[in-house]
């Protein structure tokens, strides 16, 4: 099988942040016996994405091998003499043998475990996604706080006089999509179970925006003043209805927490 | 340089970004445009033989430039030699464009550099680093700058001298 060898060098020589480098001593290539034995050869390695490059020397020209890091593990190992700080590469493809390799300490063997079982692409690409989902939550909830002039908070009221009212509710709170483990709502803490019609209305604007086929965050969106306009009328529409609310239905000076 | 070949074969055996039958075209003088089977499998491009089932090659797809060509026609090249093509037929300039597109998106680094410019403006928005609450704000291919390590930085003009 054909492999553009000459830029692949080239890209393991580049300047290309590496994700992980130091001396391994490394079984197996041509002129080794099939079965690991021996205190193996000892290589600088360079780890750069999913690409795990051997050179002779930190200052090697061309890199001796490339093992493609997709569809492993990485495990702790035994080396055939006895040999601390082992550990092995072992792909799913059937019939390939694990690659074994072995740090000089304790540490360096954690690291490289840690760096190598996280090199795939598919492992970047999830925190790449998670990221990009974050962001636009935050861009979402950041248009929302700009355009509110006054605090609600979903699950207890602070004492406020009746007409100086700002909301702030916690990131999320509002937006009716699902959330994920580990996604941008730990602030702020619990949801309330039953959401008040306050903080269901408050999901109009995020909802309403897509709703018209257009996201806050979408290069079709046309301007921020724009996007700022809009999230301020329903704001302003909302706070009205929700001052009416307050007025009609309870005490000036006493606020209820709900559950 | 060694490679495992075996591994790669299986990768080019997963779940595809994308894949199409496409013209292909070495980057050699006086070589034919033939109809592969091009297969986009994470950062890398796998071309069959239409009726075979293992790749006859693939090309890495880091630091890689791509480019429109003819219309409904792109090219492949390398940042060590851009006049050293490899060039793909389309059917459609929407085709071609979406392929672009995705060739352009397909490399580790490009994700990296994404990551790191969400990462930066998450920050930069709400005082908070997005990783820290997956433990994972220290990892080397998280971090802002690049910077090689230990006398690195002069290989690179070092190696094209000798080249």
């Amino acid at each position: 099988m054909k492999l553009n060898k000459r830029s692949v060098a080239h890209y393991a020589r580049s300047d290309a942040p590496a994700d992980h480098t130091g001396f391994l001593r490394t079984w197996g290539g041509p002129g080794t016996p099939p079965t690991p034995s021996g205190t193996g050869r000892r290589c600088w390695f360079v780890l750069k994405g999913n690409l795990l490059f051997s050179f002779e020397s930190p200052d090697g020209r061309a890199p001796l091998s490339l093992v493609v890091l997709e569809g492993c593990t990485v495990e702790l190992a035994e080396a055939p003499v006895p040999e601390e700080f082992a550990f092995a590469i072992r792909f799913d493809a059937p019939g390939v043998r694990p690659h074994l390799l072995a740090a000089d300490g304790q540490a360096a063997q954690e690291a490289w475990v840690k760096a190598l079982s996280r090199a795939s692409f598919g492992y970047m690409r999830l925190v790449v996604r998670e990221l990009e989902s974050q962001l636009q939550d935050a861009r979402q909830s950041l248009a929302l706080q700009r355009s509110s002039p006054w605090k609600v908070t979903a699950t207890h009221r602070k004492p406020q006089a009746p007409d100086r009212c700002s909301p702030a509710w916690g990131n999320g709170h509002f937006l009716p999509r699902d959330h994920s483990p580990g996604c941008f709502t730990e602030e702020g803490g619990s949801r309330p179970a039953g959401r008040d019609p306050v903080e269901r209305e408050l999901q109009g604007p995020a909802s309403l925006l897509r709703s018209r086929g257009q996201s806050p965050v979408s290069p079709e969106t046309s301007c921020f003043s724009t996007l700022h306009n809009w999230y301020g009328q329903e704001i302003v529409a909302l706070r009205h209805r929700w001052q009416q609310r307050v007025q009609g239905s309870q005490p000036e000076h006493e606020r209820q927490d709900r559950p | 340089m060694r490679y495992n070949e075996k591994e790669l074969r299986a990768l080019s055996r997963q779940p595809a970004e994308m894949a199409a039958e496409l013209g292909m075209r070495g980057p050699k003088k006086g070589s034919v445009a033939k109809r592969r089977l091009v297969k986009l499998v994470v950062n890398f491009l796998f071309y069959f033989r239409t009726d075979e089932a293992e790749p006859l090659g693939a090309l890495l797809l880091e630091r890689c430039r791509v480019s429109q060509e003819e219309p409904g026609g792109f090219s492949i090249s390398f940042v060590e030699d851009p006049e050293r093509k490899y060039h793909f037929e389309c059917c459609s300039q929407e085709q071609c464009q979406a392929w672009m597109e995705a060739l352009r998106r397909a490399s580790y680094e490009y994700m990296r550099k994404s990551l790191i410019f969400y990462r930066n403006e998450i920050q930069k928005m709400t005082g908070k680093d997005p990783l820290e609450q997956f433990g994972i704000s220290e990892e080397a291919r998280f971090q802002l700058t690049g910077t090689p390590r230990d006398g690195w930085s002069c290989i690179g003009s070092r190696l094209d001298a000798l080249d």
